[in-house]
């Protein structure tokens, strides 16, 4: 259900700022100040949306929390930051009924919001459906692709990452770094930005190392898949006594569970390492911290930033926004990663980005 | 859920029997007092969702809003903004079946958690007959609803069958076949399952059904909710009136009786376990139909689990349903509009319910309303475990 979960525990300013800033789940990020009539208990002031000169925007969920150090947190916490450099207003909505989208939408239409993000590729059909509906709102769907043969709105744009680049760059790493020529993947359900991972990862270690063996599984689809720890611990155990040395763990929490299994058998961060997914996981799963030698991240608080500021200033570039992805850093391998090796993958990372490489996954 | 609740009537009982001198003692005047003696457990009722409005108040407060304010939010919200109440009643609709999913089978002293699977089962299957048969026209909304109806029937049939052959609980097998209903719907709309459509974001979904198969609204009222509210009364009226309610009423308060009076108590078993599934079923079958016209697994949220509650607020009754699922309808409506206005979370319905639901299942608050006359509470909303 809960599909933006294969977005791993999030990023590491998020998590920062999530705890300073956010406090919990107390609501949008007026409502701690409860400044105008704070008995009556409205502690928003979304009067002036209509006004052209008051940049307001809205975030809609799609059955998630936006303190969930995944996908929500990081879209939510780049919207905030939109709305404090554009001296904008900024409120969310977290949705609990699927069947409810429209309606939360439309909480943010009828004040006259002026943007409205839209979190997770479920909310896909919906979002397009809204922006018909409600021509002068811009809408950002993240991680959402509109088909231009069937949109033909210009007030919407899905943002995509091409997480085939970063599984690219992770697989590539991972071909140079392994002994036993054998690695592995664990990972969520059997979707899109998933598959193009998996497929970049695969890809990637093909590349730089063309004899190598890669083991995949991804989760038997469930409303779990995304967060089943057990399954993704013993998955890697799996892939560990078939002798993979490195495991690249995308699912949520379930990518959780394969890299913590890791961290924790016999030579981890000698001879046995992993990968992490989405965002910095160093920062988010330190019980990690002993294996992995990098992420696969994409950066989707910035995007989300980002591609305000464009709603901001005008018309978006089209139906699709690219967001960027990448390898986080090494962090405390930093020293025992070979200098060629590091040469190596930066020069992928960069060609990757600049379009001279390209990664030929397909789905 | 308390997975062992005590049977508390039977305790009432046994610690203190019914004093005959009882009557003399209470010269209390008539009127207010014994009109709620004569309803107690409407009574509790009363008294519980007051509790749970009272602790939900505190935790608003806490988080510096006027709770006052955020409960009038939330009915204002629900039933007074434009569309509200059409909303409110859409989500009752599927709230009331589900609460007779778990009625039926309480009054023959079952306990069936498996609302949600039988209602995810049948809406995923309604969803992929109703794209099936596209092109049929109103045919395909007529066999959507027969699917989604058959199938909740068959799987919440498994579980009597598994009880009254093997003697297995219930409990535990509507709970195991809930995760079972999860893995096959996922199966079936996953892109490379059998039922998934393949539309470009990839969303795990059957494909869209016709117009002329949505179920209509008819003056501002969704045809799923007349339907809802006709089932509930004609549950009312099965229960009270025919000879089939009269052999579950008395296999549920005593099956070795009924046993002796030549009731079939399988096949009652199995009635009541097979009513139950084709409500929720048909529930499942008219969110297809009526309100999201695909099927996607996020389409059955807590609807299965609420019923329970419902069941328990409405005391085992099915026309009573009805208010209590208007009631928890108002809740969910209300939330995301009282998380807009004052950032609140939605969760504090979620909250709100299980404090309620807490109240009216724990048999305290029945013996400390009612102290000298315990034995008088009536024993229906915990009457399962038998």
């Amino acid at each position: 259900m809960k599909a933006s979960r294969y977005l791993a525990a999030g990023a590491a300013t998020v998590l920062a700022l999530g705890l300073t800033a956010c406090g919990g789940s107390t609501g949008s990020s007026s409502s701690a100040g409860g400044s105008s009539g704070g008995a009556a208990g409205a502690p928003t002031d979304d009067s002036k949306c209509a006004d052209a000169e008051v940049f307001c925007i809205g975030l809609v969920t799609d059955t998630g929390k936006v303190d969930d150090k995944s996908f929500n947190q990081a879209a939510h916490e780049g919207a905030k930051k939109a709305a404090e450099e554009l001296k904008g207003f900024y409120k969310y909505v977290e949705t609990q009924d699927a069947k409810d989208y429209a309606a939360n939408m439309a909480q943010f239409t009828n004040k006259k919001y002026d943007a409205v993000v839209t979190v997770g590729f479920l909310m896909t059909d919906a979002t397009i459906e809204a922006a018909k509906a409600s021509p002068d709102t811009k809408f950002i769907g993240v991680d959402q692709f509109y088909d231009p043969a069937k949109v033909t709105v210009k007030n919407a744009t899905g943002i995509q990452y091409p997480e085939d680049q970063a599984g690219y760059a992770a697989g590539y790493l991972a071909g140079l770094m392994t002994k036993t020529n054998k690695i592995g993947q664990v990972l969520g359900l059997e979707i899109p930005p998933v598959q193009k991972f998996a497929k970049g990862y695969e890809a990637g270690a093909k590349a730089s190392n063309p004899g190598i063996s890669v083991a995949t599984v991804y989760h038997p689809a469930g409303d779990n898949a995304f967060n089943d720890p057990t399954w993704g611990a013993a998955e890697a155990q799996k892939q560990l006594g078939q002798g993979a040395d490195i495991i690249f763990g995308a699912g949520g929490n379930t990518g959780n569970g394969a890299l913590q299994e890791v961290a924790k058998a016999d030579g981890a961060g000698e001879s046995k390492f992993c990968i992490g997914v989405d965002t910095d996981q160093w920062n988010t799963v330190p019980a990690a911290q002993k294996c992995l030698i990098t992420s696969a991240t994409k950066e989707l608080s910035q995007s989300v930033t980002d591609t305000l500021k464009t709603a901001q200033k005008g018309d978006f570039e089209g139906l699709t926004t690219m967001g960027s992805a990448g390898l986080a850093p090494f962090h405390d391998f930093d020293s025992k990663i070979p200098a060629d090796v590091k040469t190596k993958v930066e020069k992928v990372v960069a060609d990757l980005k600049s379009g001279s490489l390209k990664t030929g996954v397909t789905l | 859920m308390s997975a062992n609740p005590a049977p508390p009537a039977q305790e009432g009982t046994a610690a203190t029997p019914p004093p005959p001198t009882d009557t003399p003692r209470d010269e209390t005047p008539a009127g207010a007092l014994a009109f709620i003696l004569r309803n107690q457990s409407f009574t509790v009722i009363v008294v519980a969702l007051l509790g749970a409005l009272a602790l939900g108040a505190i935790l608003i407060r806490y988080q510096g809003v006027s709770p006052w304010y955020a409960y009038q939010t939330i009915f204002h919200e629900a039933l007074f903004t434009s569309g509200g109440l059409a909303r409110t009643l859409t989500k009752t609709s599927p709230l009331i079946l589900t609460g007779l999913a778990v009625v039926l089978p309480l009054r023959v002293g079952l306990f069936n958690i498996g609302g949600q699977g039988q209602f995810v089962l049948a809406a995923a299957a309604a969803g992929w007959a109703g794209y099936a048969t596209r092109g049929s026209g109103f045919l395909a909304l007529i066999i959507g609803l027969v699917v989604g109806l058959l199938v909740g029937a068959m799987w919440a049939s498994i579980a009597a069958l598994l009880k009254t052959t093997r003697g297995v609980h219930e409990v535990i097998t509507t709970i195991m076949l809930n995760n079972i209903a999860l893995g096959i719907i996922w199966w079936m709309v996953t892109p490379g399952g059998p039922a998934a459509y393949k539309n470009t974001s990839q969303i795990p979904m059957t494909g869209p059904i016709d117009d002329a198969a949505r179920m209509p609204t008819i003056a501002g009222l969704p045809v799923a909710f007349l339907v809802s509210v006709a089932l509930a009364l004609v549950c009312g009226w099965m229960l009270k009136k025919t000879t089939l309610g009269f052999q579950f009423d008395t296999v549920g308060k005593n099956k070795f009786a009924a046993g002796y009076a030549g009731i079939g108590i399988s096949k009652v078993i199995l009635l009541a376990m097979a009513f139950a599934g084709a409500l929720a079923g048909l529930a499942g079958a008219m969110e297809v139909h009526g309100v999201m016209h695909h099927f996607e697994p996020a389409i059955g949220g807590t609807l299965g689990f609420d019923g329970i509650t419902i069941a328990l607020l409405a005391r085992s009754n099915p026309v009573w349903t009805i208010p209590a699922a208007f009631l928890v309808g108002i809740l969910r409506t209300g939330a995301a509009g009282l998380q807009f206005a004052t950032g609140i979370a939605p969760e504090i319905v979620d909250l709100l319910l299980a404090i309620t639901l807490l109240l009216v299942s724990i048999p305290v608050l029945g013996k400390w309303i009612f102290r000298s006359r315990a034995d008088k509470v009536e024993a229906a909303a915990t009457s399962w475990g038998n």
